[in-house]
Order: structure tokens, then C-alpha cells, then sequence
């Protein structure tokens, strides 16, 4: 075909296009599905031409005549966008059906509706709530459990000899309950692993991340941090609250589960992309504040990663949910404390207080926390840097199942015998306290009455770990159990960032500052000669923790508030902005954050605040896909069937266009004639929400093919759209300020153009089809796509979150990133 | 007595409690001392004193105690309960400082502090005595500073922190049979200890072994059962120590090279595991897309050259 031609050679191309670019597209209506389906077995033909990094650009050239004809593979890198990330529409697709449903509503169905949203925000805090305190109190009796076997153990062998053994029970224990979270993660629902704010963080950014919020990932991420917490990881279980609030949010909203196939007929209106993430928000920020016992924290926390689709109402709602999440984890905590009716408990991880004069601060001691906040931030890079190399060759080498399980088995084995080494060969004895702050005491070889104080670091659960380092005595640690402690755990939990087990990496943070800041604490009260006005050492381990958090994760407002609430004291409120703010700062200027670097290596099509710095020169010509593949309002069943399983139009946006030669006319009428029996309702592709059955499954008899459907039902009669010359920040400003999925480019002339969204092909259908199938195809047409109409205009192209998200500014100046199939 | 009589009295207790206290137990008659404190009245402005707010008052206040009505002076039922009250404080804080190293205070005091338990509760009650005055009124809350209250709250927040009740039998008389056989086993230990300490300290070690881990045994068991209180603690602590520190029986460090060797070997998993799966795991690839683009691109190179 003529297209191919076309593709061979780019340049030649470039100015042709121009003409029969604009033209052909779009009124070959008809032509256009078999024109887009030849990439698929042709499109490695197209890359001359492509731009990509400096870096890559050689080696692509290089690659390019060995394996042309072959669709190009390259090694994973950070520097590619996949394919199987679409878009949420959070902006709602107003075609007919929408219309008249939202007009059909009466003041009061609105009513009704915005008091039903807080019930499900309500509902959304409490089970959070619920699933906190579960996780909660069943790692806490496992772990007492573990460390209660290992301890006696221990005891019996520094008597008779053998310690050894006890090493091995250790390594074992913790690898076989490591082991058992890593299969279910690896081998039932990947996404599950890690701390799952990544992927909170791209939900909320308006990216559908398949599998994220489905019920079977919240048992195996419960399930998950049980065992990597009590399997002894360095990990904590703060991370997966959050992700665990999300999925909880998306699916309470939905009043059903399609995973247990129950459909409890409530909350339809929400099944819809902008609602549930309204509420996956409120979910984050209630999993947020169980956690750390901090609501504002984690109203503060879905502001700042999710903040452009947000408004004074929904900011409200979601404090209530954060709000309930808290009251019920401190309610039942309280009951399994024994304690009914006590609600001052905190969230899941306890900082304890900070009273009386530990909490007093002098002017002359800002500049050390600035300088604690730098300090943090190059830790913070080390950690990210170390954490991004080791992640880039586990997606390359370590990818299968078995080897992600043996992977964490190994660190968990490797986790407990450093920590035994270390504690073995520590000569720090300390008398225990009074009030037995130490849970698992181990004597080891310190004297009767004395417990080994490394054991207090590495046998423990590693938030009780922070909260010794908080509050303990001064005097508790010795420096060189704190220096070997802070530079063990800091490997330690680099290296356990990114396992197949869900796991947090708040806490192992925390953990690591407040070593070392406790350490600075101890050595400034050391090197002064009146060395008690530097206070208590528990102080500098507070602000140490918020230095190396802020260093690793770049999180700003939301965790200052967070360290505040968790700590229950605003007096330290400036010092830990500061330190946060320094941290950031420095860290920025190394590398991005954690979490940041995840997304990326996830190949998501994240779109950051604002376009990239020096962008101004590229126009939505350059970015936006085309030529497009158009519909005709009234299309033949075959065509869109042709379309839509093409792979290569993975946008599924299809602008729909009114033909307007005379023999048109003769298809609408044809059309009308064979008008539905049943008409196609809203309610149809709510039920299928959120899985729409791919199109492959549909299928479709040859008679069939030749049916006509009429799509003006389903199309968005008033897309957005742009001039092609529109430069690249003003679409990013319209993608990230509406939550835009498709922008829809039209050409300099002023002719009127109109992208209609691709609802209206069904009702045709079902006279032809059985009304199985037929609905099924409806809804895998409506709702994975959207189809334009454009009367009379000339659509060039289309915009879609990956062609902007392809915009970043590396080392080199603006880098474009590639699309890969993942 | 007038209410300045009663302040100085109390300011005489107080000041008893601090000689005891600082000088070693050193007694004043109380009577001497409340002799010598009217003498020189000067003192009690001086405490009443302390915050400034009140001085104009204060100064005044000999006239004003002069001119005092019958009814505000406390009765001498009340005054009697207050001076057997001084009694008892001063029997039971001049016990507790004699009872303080080593710590026997459970065993040697707890007598004491019942005594004075039971006038507190007399003067604190409800009951009305003889004149119909209540004492728990006039003693307890008539004025700011709340002495008699406040040096009852010293002692009991001392009794608490000592944890006696644990270990001292109901009616605070004896010591319960668990504290007495903890005794019992603790004497043991001592004993043996004396007897092996001149010769070699492994002998000790050895020799010893036995009763003292009996003992630790005993005293973990009374931990849980929390029937531990500081005598016990401390004797406890002390035999530790010797144990420990001064015999060095504690477990010595032997087995280094069994755990350097099984924790290389961990440590030395990880290594031929990543080797291997970089060594013999098919690398992933991705395959790329090409997206269907309007022109031949604009080069970044272009637009990087149209910055500069």
C-alpha cells in the first residue's frame, strides 16, 4: 500500500504529508483501519528518523541495519514509556448518554449523591482503619513469637555453646516466612510488591495501572507485609497502608467486587474514572493517617501527589475519611490494649512523645539541623542511586518468579545473620531500664542485668528500633554501635527496596536517620566542653530521621506534617521544614526521588507539575500522534472491529467524522431504518466498569462485519481540542489541569472541526448481534475508547498523556523517552 | 494555737524532714525547734513569702493572725492528730534513710509507713471529731501550699515507686512468703560466694553456678508474677553485679570462628546468586514501538541548536 511507501523513507515523507497527511486521513474513514493495522507486522520500517537520547541514538543506529524488519528489542532502561499504561478519563466523556442521564437527575439526585459520598469516604476510613489495626496486631504477635524462639534459643546456646545454630534458626525463620510473602507477591499479583506508593502516586497522577486497586491485591499486600515484617526485612509497614487505603477507596466506592463476583447494586454513579479516584485520594489520605496517626498528613499527602484535580469540597471529605481511619485504628487498638475507649493511641508506627526539656530548641542549633538536612539529602542520593543500579539489573536479570522468591529469601537470610554478627561481636552493654522500654532483651555476653544495646537495634521490629532511638536515655547507645548500626541497616535497606515482598521504605529510613542523627547528638554533646546544653540525643535522632526521609523520598508538605503529627509536637515543626527543605534541595541536585525513580523505571507516563523546562520550542505538531485512524459516525461493524484490535492504535481515542459527500446521506438512512430494539444505556458500560473485555474476545461473524453502527450516541460531541501550533507547556497545562486523556489537534484553518468521543456506534449492533456479544462489544468499544467526531474539520492529530509524558529534561537538555511494549 | 503557730509548726516539719534528710539523721526535739522558730518569727514570713504577689500580705500578717476569730483556729483534737501525724513522719523517714543503702526499705519500714498510712487516713476522713470540727478541712485545705498533704504525697509517691506492696504481706507488717524464701535463696548465694571468693574465681564460677542460677530463676519467675519490689531488686542487682563484674562469671565470647564461618558462607550466597542470574537469566528486552508521528521529527538536536 501507498502508506508503507510512505513509512520507508521519512524523508521524503515530510513533505508530502503535508498535503496528503491533513487530507487522506481523515475522510478515508473507511480506509483508515487497514492503513494503521500494517505497523503491526511493518513497524520496525519506521524508525529511521525516530529521535531518541544522545545515548541511545548510536546505539539504535548501530542496531538498525542488523535488525531491520525485526521489531527492535533493547534492554530495559529508565528511558522508555510503556504501552500498557493508559490513561483515566477524569474527565468526563459528555456524549449523549452522559447528558441525558446527568440531566435526567433532579437537584435532589444530587443531593443524595454528595450525601452518599461521605457515607462511602466514612466507610473508606473505617475499614482502613480496620485493615491497619489487623496488620498491626498480627505482626506483632508473629514477631513476638519469632523473637521470642530466637531469644531462648540464644539463651540456651551462649550457655552450652553452638550460637551458630541459633544463627542458622534465625536465617532460617526469617527466610521461610520471607518466603512465603515473596510467592504470594511473585507468583499471584506482582503489582503488590514494594510499597505501592509509586503506584498510588501514578493513579493519582491519571494513569490506570492495570491490576493497582483489585481486592486480590489488597489480600496479598496485607498478606505480604505481615510476613516481610515479621519475616525480619528492613522494611516497614507504612507503605503498603497507603496502597491498601487505595484499593480499599476504589473498591468500597464501587459497591461491588468483580473479583468475588458480588454486586451489592450501590454507588453505581461512581463507577466511573472520576469519581473512584476522588476516592482512591480519600483512601491514600485515610491509609496516610492510620499509619503514621497523622489525618492532616494524609490530607496533605493526596494534596501533594495528586493535587491537580482537587477542590475545597473533596479536600474536606477526604479529612473526614483520613479522620475516621485514625479514630478507628486508636478505637480497636484500644480494645486490644485493654484499654476500650481510649482513643489517644497513635497510628500504626508510634513515635512516642517528646516531653519536658527534650523538646526545647535554641537559635544556635538551626544551622546544625541545616546542616543534618544536607547531610541527609547525600545519604538520600547514595541510597537512590545504589537502589535505582540495583533495581534496573533485577528488571533485567532477576524477572522470573522463582528468582524474585530466592532473591528475597537471600536477603532475609543475609539481614539476619549481619544483624547476629553484629550483635555477636558488640561490647555495648547497657542496664535495663527500669521500665522495660527493651521488648526482646538479649544478654548475650554482657553481664547479669545488663542487655547487649546493638540487640536493641537488630532484634527488634525496626519501628520499635526508631522509637528507642528516640527516647531512650542518653547514654543508651554507644557511638560505635550507632556508626556500625547506621552504615549495616543503610545497605541493608537499600538493598531490600525493590524485592518482590511489599514493604515500605518509611520506616527503614527513619530508622536510618535517627542512627545517625542520634550519633550527631551524642558526638556535638562529646565535643563541646559543656556538653549538656545540647540536650537529649533524641532530639537530633528526630530530626536525622526527617533528614534522611526527606533525602530519599523528596517528600515536602506533606512530610513535615506527617513527622509532626507522628511526634505529636509542633515545636519541632520549623526545624524538621528546614531539614526537609535542605534535604530536597541537595538531594534534587544528585538525583531524583525514590519513589520518582521507580515510576520512571516502570516506563509510566508520568506527567510531573509542569512541562519541562525548555519545551517552549515543540508544538503539538511535533508531539501529538498522526496520522489519526477516523471513524465515520456511521461504521461499518468490521472497520471499528479492525480498529480497535489493531495494537498499534493504543491510544483509543478515534476522532468520528461526518462525511459530507451525497452518498453519506444513503448510509444514515440505511442506518435509521434498522433502528434498535433496545437502546443502549449509560448503565450498561457502568456495569462493566473497570474491565471491559478486550475486543479480541468479541468475536464477530462475517455478516456481521458488514452491519452498520451508528456511533453519535457514544461520541463527546465537544472535545478539546488545539491548533497543531499550540506550544508543548500549554498542552501539558490543559492534560495536567483537566485530567485530559486525548487532546484532540486540528489544523491552522479555521474550518469547523468537531472530535466526538465513539459512545454511539453501539445501538446499531444489537439488531445484528446477539445481545451478548453485543453488549460486550459496546462496552469494550465505549469505555476503552473514546471516539471524536469532527464534522467538517480537518483533526491532524492526537494528543495522548504519553506523547507529552515523552518530554523530560535530562543531563543532556530535553530527552525524548521511547514507547516499548512491556 | 493560732494559725501562725500552726504555720510554724508545719515549717518546723519541714525543716526537720530536710535536717533528716541532709545531716544524717541528726533529731531535733521538735519542741526545741518549734521553741527557737517563735522566737524568731521572721522565718515563716520568709516561706509563706516566696512568691512576690503576696508579700504586702505577708507582711501584715502578724497583725492580721493577732486579729483572728476563734472559729478559724484549729481545734485541739486537730492539733493532737497533726503532732502524732509529725510523730509518725519523722519515725518512718528516719527508718526509710537508715533502711537506704543497701535497700531494705520494704522489710525494715513498712511498718512505719502503715502507721502513718492510718493517721493520714484519720486526719483525712470525713469524721467529725470533738468540736465538730472536721480536721480534713482545716488541716488538709485550708491554705495554698497544703503541707501536710503535700508531705504525705512525698512519702506515698515513694512508697509506690518502691513497688513494697508487691512483696510486704496485707497488712503491711511482714514480708510475704515469696519475699522470704527469696531471701532465703538469696542468702545462699551470698554465702557460697563468701565462702569460695579468697581462692580462684573459676572456682567460684563453677561451684556457685547452681544456687545463683536458682536464684536468677526465682527472680524471673517473680518478675512475671510482678511480686518484685526494690529490696528484692536491688539485692537482686547487687549479686548480679558481683557475679558479673567482680567474679566475671559471665558467658565468654568462644565460638567466633563456627559463626564468622556460617555467616561467609551467607554472605557469600548473594554473590554467586546475582552472578548466576546475570551469568545465565536471559536478559529482558523491550520491544519498541515506533508512534505514528505527523513528520519527520523535529530533532531535538534542532531544537537544542535553536537555544543556542
Amino acid at each position: 500500500m501507498a502508506n508503507i511507501t510512505k513509512k520507508v523513507s521519512w524523508s521524503s515523507r515530510a513533505d508530502e504529508s503535508g498535503a496528503a497527511g491533513e487530507g487522506t486521513p481523515l475522510l478515508n474513514g473507511s480506509e483508515q483501519p487497514r492503513h494503521s493495522r500494517q505497523p503491526s507486522e511493518g513497524g520496525s520500517l519506521c524508525q529511521i528518523g525516530r529521535l531518541s537520547t544522545v545515548d541511545l541514538e548510536e546505539e539504535i543506529t548501530s542496531d538498525e541495519e542488523s535488525q531491520r524488519g525485526r521489531p527492535k528489542e533493547i534492554p530495559h532502561n529508565e528511558k522508555l514509556l510503556s504501552l500498557k499504561y493508559e490513561s483515566l478519563d477524569y474527565d468526563n466523556i459528555e456524549n449523549q448518554l452522559f447528558l441525558e442521564e446527568e440531566r435526567k437527575m433532579s437537584y435532589m439526585g444530587f443531593r443524595c449523591l454528595e450525601i452518599s459520598r461521605w457515607v462511602v469516604c466514612g466507610l473508606i476510613g473505617f475499614l482502613t482503619g480496620l485493615i491497619a489495626c489487623f496488620i498491626d496486631i498480627v505482626v506483632e504477635q508473629l514477631a513476638g513469637i519469632k523473637y521470642q524462639v530466637v531469644k531462648e534459643n540464644i539463651e540456651k546456646f551462649t550457655e552450652v555453646g553452638g550460637l551458630s545454630i541459633s544463627l542458622l534458626l534465625w536465617a532460617v525463620l526469617n527466610s521461610a516466612i520471607v518466603m512465603l510473602g515473596a510467592i504470594i507477591v511473585a507468583f499471584f499479583e506482582p503489582i503488590a510488591a514494594g510499597s505501592g506508593i509509586p503506584q498510588i502516586k501514578c493513579y493519582l497522577n491519571g494513569i490506570k495501572i492495570p491490576r493497582v486497586v483489585r481486592l486480590k491485591t489488597l489480600v496479598v499486600k496485607v498478606g505480604g507485609v505481615i510476613c516481610s515484617v515479621v519475616g525480619g526485612l528492613a522494611v516497614g509497614k507504612e507503605g503498603p497502608m497507603i496502597h491498601s487505603g487505595a484499593v480499599v477507596a476504589a473498591g468500597v466506592s464501587q459497591g461491588r467486587s468483580t473479583s468475588l463476583k458480588r454486586d451489592f447494586k450501590i454507588f453505581e454513579y461512581f463507577r466511573r474514572d472520576t469519581e473512584k479516584r476522588d476516592f482512591v485520594s480519600a483512601g491514600a489520605a485515610a491509609g496516610v493517617s492510620a499509619a503514621f496517626g497523622a489525618p492532616v498528613g494524609g490530607v496533605l499527602f493526596s494534596l501533594e501527589e495528586g493535587a491537580s484535580f482537587w477542590n475545597q469540597m473533596l479536600t474536606w471529605r477526604i479529612f473526614f475519611a483520613s479522620m475516621i481511619s485514625t479514630f478507628t485504628l486508636n478505637f480497636f487498638l484500644s480494645i486490644y490494649h485493654n484499654k476500650p475507649g481510649e482513643l489517644s493511641n497513635p497510628g500504626l508506627i508510634n513515635f512516642g512523645r517528646f516531653q519536658g526539656d527534650s523538646v526545647a530548641y535554641n537559635l544556635y542549633e538551626i544551622p546544625l539541623f541545616i546542616a543534618m538536612g544536607a547531610i541527609g539529602g547525600l545519604l538520600g542520593a547514595l541510597f537512590n542511586v545504589l537502589n535505582y543500579w540495583l533495581t534496573i539489573f533485577r528488571i533485567r536479570y532477576v524477572h522470573r518468579p522463582c528468582l524474585q522468591v530466592m532473591e528475597a529469601m537471600l536477603v532475609a537470610a543475609v539481614t539476619a545473620t549481619v544483624s547476629f554478627t553484629m550483635i555477636y561481636f558488640s561490647n555495648d552493654c547497657q542496664p535495663l531500664g527500669p521500665e522495660h522500654t527493651e521488648e526482646y532483651p538479649l544478654q548475650l555476653f554482657c553481664a547479669d542485668g545488663e542487655y547487649n544495646s546493638m540487640a536493641t537495634a537488630f532484634f527488634n521490629t525496626p519501628e520499635r528500633s526508631v522509637r528507642s532511638l528516640f527516647h531512650n536515655q542518653p547514654g543508651t547507645y554507644n557511638p560505635l554501635t550507632l556508626g556500625l548500626f547506621t552504615l549495616t541497616y543503610f545497605f541493608l535497606a537499600c538493598w531490600t527496596y525493590g524485592l518482590a515482598v511489599s514493604a515500605g521504605v518509611f520506616i527503614p529510613s527513619l530508622l536510618i536517620g535517627a542512627a545517625w542523627g542520634r550519633l550527631c547528638g551524642i558526638l556535638l554533646a562529646t565535643i563541646t566542653p559543656d556538653g549538656s546544653i545540647w540536650a537529649d540525643p533524641g532530639k537530633y535522632a528526630l530530626i536525622g530521621a526527617a533528614a534522611q526521609l526527606g533525602g530519599i523520598v523528596r517528600m515536602t508538605l506533606s512530610l513535615t506534617v506527617i513527622m509532626v503529627e507522628a511526634t505529636g509536637n509542633v515545636t519541632y515543626g520549623l526545624p524538621i521544614m528546614l531539614v526537609l527543605m535542605t534535604a530536597k534541595i541537595v538531594g534534587d541536585y544528585f538525583v531524583e526521588g525514590l519513589y520518582d525513580i521507580h515510576i520512571k523505571l516502570q516506563s509510566v507516563p508520568f506527567l510531573h507539575w509542569e512541562a519541562p523546562a525548555t519545551s517552549h520550542w515543540l508544538t503539538a505538531r511535533e508531539v501529538m500522534s498522526s496520522p489519526v485512524t477516523c471513524l465515520n459516525r456511521i461504521e461499518k461493524v468490521g472497520t471499528i472491529v479492525d480498529t480497535l484490535s489493531n495494537t498499534s492504535t493504543n491510544h483509543n481515542g478515534f476522532p468520528v467524522v461526518v462525511k459530507v459527500s451525497g452518498s453519506d446521506e444513503v448510509f444514515v438512512e440505511l442506518a435509521r431504518s434498522r433502528l434498535t430494539q433496545r437502546k443502549l444505556q449509560l448503565k450498561d458500560f457502568r456495569d462493566a466498569y473497570p474491565r471491559f473485555p478486550p475486543i479480541q474476545s468479541i468475536h464477530v461473524s462475517q455478516d456481521e462485519r458488514e452491519c452498520m453502527m451508528d456511533l453519535t450516541e457514544f461520541m463527546n460531541a465537544t472535545p478539546y481540542t488545539v491548533p497543531q501550533e499550540t506550544s508543548l507547556p500549554r498542552v501539558f497545562k490543559l492534560f495536567r489541569a483537566l485530567g485530559l486523556r486525548h487532546l484532540v489537534v486540528v489544523d491552522d484553518e479555521n474550518r469547523v472541526r468537531v472530535c466526538v468521543s465513539v459512545y454511539s456506534c453501539m445501538s446499531l449492533m444489537i439488531t445484528f448481534l446477539s445481545l451478548n456479544a453485543m453488549m460486550m462489544m459496546m462496552t469494550a468499544v465505549v469505555l476503552t475508547s473514546h471516539f471524536w467526531f469532527v464534522t467538517l474539520l480537518q483533526v491532524v492529530g492526537l494528543v495522548t498523556r504519553k506523547d507529552l509524558a515523552r518530554y523530560h529534561l535530562g543531563k543532556h537538555g530535553l530527552e525524548e523517552l521511547q514507547l516499548a511494549q512491556t | 494555737m493560732s494559725l501562725h503557730k500552726n504555720c510554724s509548726f508545719l515549717v518546723l516539719i519541714a525543716i526537720n524532714i530536710y535536717a533528716l534528710v541532709s545531716s544524717d539523721a541528726v533529731n531535733f526535739g521538735a519542741s526545741d525547734t518549734a521553741d527557737r522558730l517563735r522566737q524568731t518569727p521572721s522565718l515563716s514570713p520568709a516561706v509563706v513569702n516566696s512568691p512576690v504577689v503576696f508579700k504586702p500580705v505577708s507582711d501584715s500578717s502578724l497583725s492580721l493572725l493577732a486579729s483572728l476569730p476563734e472559729d478559724l483556729e484549729i481545734n485541739d483534737y486537730c492539733s493532737d492528730l497533726l503532732l502524732i501525724f509529725g510523730q509518725r513522719y519523722v519515725a518512718y523517714v528516719n527508718c526509710l534513710v537508715r533502711a537506704a543503702r543497701p535497700v531494705m526499705v520494704c522489710q525494715n519500714c513498712s511498718a512505719g509507713y502503715s502507721s502513718l498510712l492510718d493517721m493520714y487516713t484519720n486526719i483525712s476522713s470525713d469524721q467529725v471529731g470533738p468540736g465538730n470540727v472536721s480536721c480534713r478541712d482545716s488541716l488538709l485545705r485550708s491554705d495554698r501550699l497544703m503541707l501536710v498533704f503535700q508531705l504525705y504525697n512525698n512519702l506515698k509517691n515513694l512508697w509506690d515507686s518502691s513497688g513494697c506492696k508487691n512483696c510486704i504481706a496485707a497488712g503491711l507488717q511482714s514480708p510475704t512468703n515469696d519475699t522470704l524464701y527469696f531471701m532465703a535463696t538469696l542468702h545462699q548465694t551470698t554465702s557460697c560466694f563468701d565462702k569460695y571468693q579468697h581462692g580462684n574465681h573459676t572456682e567460684l564460677c563453677k561451684n556457685c553456678k547452681n544456687t545463683y542460677k536458682d536464684l536468677n530463676e526465682l527472680y524471673s519467675r517473680m518478675e512475671k508474677n510482678q511480686t518484685l519490689c526494690i529490696d528484692i531488686e536491688d539485692a537482686m542487682n547487687m549479686t548480679r553485679k558481683e557475679w558479673s563484674k567482680k567474679f566475671n562469671c559471665s558467658f565468654p565470647r568462644e565460638e567466633t570462628v563456627p559463626v564468622i564461618a556460617v555467616s561467609s558462607f551467607m554472605l557469600f550466597l548473594p554473590i554467586i546468586f546475582y552472578l548466576s542470574s546475570f551469568l545465565h537469566s536471559e536478559q529482558k528486552k523491550r520491544k519498541l514501538i515506533h508512534p505514528k508521528r505527523a513528520k519527520s521529527y523535529t530533532s531535538l538536536m534542532n531544537i537544542q541548536d535553536k537555544q543556542s
